[in-house]
């Protein structure tokens, strides 16, 4: 396990590298918006999962949506990693919790790469290109830098790009972060929960899994080439969800033998077998966001009895991590050991 | 738009949207490109794996240009399959391991497209077994099938034929492309590398000038990882 220092410092070194502080609040993923919904399993969940969010009656949810960028300005039509956290309220006050983002796979390793990915993808001055370097970029078939966004002076691109270019397990994180777009709702981008797990079925067999969220109402991103918006997606939500509600499908992916099981860099192929688990039905923004999005300590490891982590160094040292930055802000505490969970 | 874009700015940001600079990139660029940085054909058909998921539900796409190419032509290949029919669904029952086979003209090319489960050239060889008349039928009419029919008798040579013509199968992510370009070339290198992903654009251009016809990811497949006859037994159609 992380230890506690170690964690401290991976929530120093994502904070040392914010555009401006962010006071008692996420040092990322800052801006977000907390939901209430309602989970119900799938027939066929049972079977390979025995955690109670997956017996089929229906599950109170809290999910809060967020923008990826840390920082206290909000910047929703800028290209950008979403989340998705979703809190699966299970008998006796318990939560079973499950955190995704759009990015499909991450682009770190272990603890160590992250530290060395911090020491290069730090915030520099960004600046829009010349129009004869960008018409050198196509006459070199490459294409050219797109334009900073209105008060877009710093970001972190070009060192996350050095960062990927010199190493491969990196570069489809990166390069998946870099083309990622904004959606024109939170609720319509796929969530991916990007480390594997591992799901108890009743007969005992434990099966590898990686998770996604997709959206019945389907994936769709704002025109890229259009000027960016800063505030929409809280107000789409709210607006959407007083119409009708929103869903998501939980779709759970199996792995094989050989299949990257530890490492959240690599994806698993589309070739593996897809379980549909479930539907999450957002019902309404939340009144109380302090309380459902704000103090709400999500972390990846708080999981009920049934899933277990596997031993991806990243999701062992998200469990510390997260729980360094609820000590920061205040949130609640982490209630379920790994040894509860098991 | 920004305050601080000028005229040639804009120009610039709107040249890569014209017909007439794709058609100067097309004609001058891309030649230019593939002289000073040439690139190689992949090889088609599925990548190697020995994973389970990975040896059902697999694609081979054939694009075969006829030898006569005009309605005519056409029409003979239509007549081919059309007069086969019962051979290849006594074909196909027999074999069992295939999802779908379907025959289609695009211009001058009849094309056969599969999904089927196992070995490229055990399926390729039972359908050799089975229908070896109806590819002979087809490949009569395609330009250098000559030299592999019967197919019966040149059953090596009849399935290097064919992996020759079954497209490359671009991978789903943008990066394992770059690794297949990597291993055609003779590169595996780990970390630290000194890549540059920002030619990955001018890759997948050259590349598609390599390999003009291709097949676009893996497949997008509603019930990954059940083979037919799992499928049929499921189902109680039988096998």
């Amino acid at each position: 396990m992380v230890d506690t220092s170690v964690a401290k410092q991976l929530v120093q070194a994502i904070i040392d590298n914010l555009p401006a502080p962010v006071g008692p609040r996420r040092p990322v993923h800052t801006i977000g918006i907390g939901v209430k919904g309602e989970f119900v399993a799938s027939n066929v969940a049972r079977n390979y999962c025995i955690a109670e969010q997956f017996q089929g009656q229906p599950v109170p949810a809290s999910v809060r949506f967020s923008n990826g960028l840390g920082g206290p300005d909000q910047h929703d039509g800028w290209s950008d990693v979403r989340g998705m956290a979703t809190r699966f309220h299970i008998s006796d006050g318990k939560g079973s919790d499950l955190i995704a983002t759009t990015l499909g796979e991450f682009f770190v390793r272990n603890v160590d790469d992250f530290f060395k990915f911090t020491e290069i993808a730090k915030l520099a001055p960004y600046s829009r290109l010349s129009w004869w370097q960008k018409l050198c970029d196509l006459v070199k078939l490459k294409v050219p830098d797109r334009d900073p966004y209105l008060n877009e002076t710093e970001n972190v691109n070009a060192g996350a790009l050095r960062y990927a270019n010199q190493h491969r397990f990196a570069q489809l994180g990166v390069f998946q972060a870099a083309v990622i777009g904004a959606p024109v709702s939170y609720a319509r981008a796929s969530y991916h929960a990007v480390h594997t797990f591992w799901v108890t079925a009743p007969n005992g067999v434990r099966r590898p899994v990686r998770f996604s969220w997709q959206p019945v109402a389907g994936v769709c991103n704002t025109d890229p080439m259009a000027v960016p918006q800063d505030k929409y997606l809280f107000k789409e939500l709210d607006e959407r969800l007083k119409k009708w509600p929103a869903r998501f499908m939980l779709m759970m992916t199996i792995g094989e033998a050989g299949d990257a099981i530890d490492d959240c860099t690599k994806p698993w192929p589309g070739t593996r077998l897809r379980i549909s688990m479930g539907t999450l039905t957002l019902l309404k923004v939340s009144e109380d966001q302090e309380a459902d999005g704000e103090r709400i300590s999500f972390n990846p490891n708080r999981l009920a009895p049934g899933i277990e982590p596997s031993a991806d160094p990243i999701l062992e040292a998200r469990l510390g991590a997260y729980e360094a930055s609820r000590e920061i802000r205040g949130g609640c505490p982490f209630k379920w050991s790994k040894v509860d969970a098991g | 738009m920004p305050a601080d874009e000028g005229l040639l700015d804009r120009i610039v940001n709107w040249l890569p949207t014209t017909l007439g600079f794709k058609r100067v990139a097309s004609w001058i660029l891309v030649p230019y490109w593939a002289h000073k940085t040439p690139v190689k054909p992949l090889p088609g058909g599925p990548h190697a794996s020995f994973q389970h998921g990975d040896n059902v539900q697999c694609m081979m796409n054939l694009i075969m240009p006829l030898k006569v190419k005009s309605p005519i032509g056409r029409a003979e290949a239509a007549l081919a399959i059309a007069q086969n029919k019962d051979a290849i669904y006594a074909g196909l029952n027999n074999v069992g391991t295939v999802h779908f086979a379907r025959f289609v003209i695009v211009g001058d090319n009849i094309c056969m497209f599969s999904v089927y489960d196992g070995d490229f050239t055990n399926y390729i060889r039972d359908f050799i077994a089975t229908i070896g008349q109806v590819f002979n039928a087809v490949v009569s009419l395609v330009e250098g099938g000559d030299d592999v029919i019967p197919c019966e008798e040149n059953v090596e040579a009849f399935i290097q034929w064919v992996h020759e013509r079954d497209l490359y199968q671009v991978p789903d992510t943008p990066t394992d492309f770059l690794r297949d370009q990597e291993a055609l070339n003779g590169d595996r290198a780990v970390s630290p590398v000194n890549d540059d992903l920002t030619l990955l654009p001018r890759k997948l251009v050259l590349q598609l000038r390599a390999n003009p016809n291709v097949s676009l990811g893996s497949g997008y497949r509603a019930y990954p990882g059940y083979s037919a006859a799992q499928v049929r037994e499921r189902l109680g159609l039988g096998w």
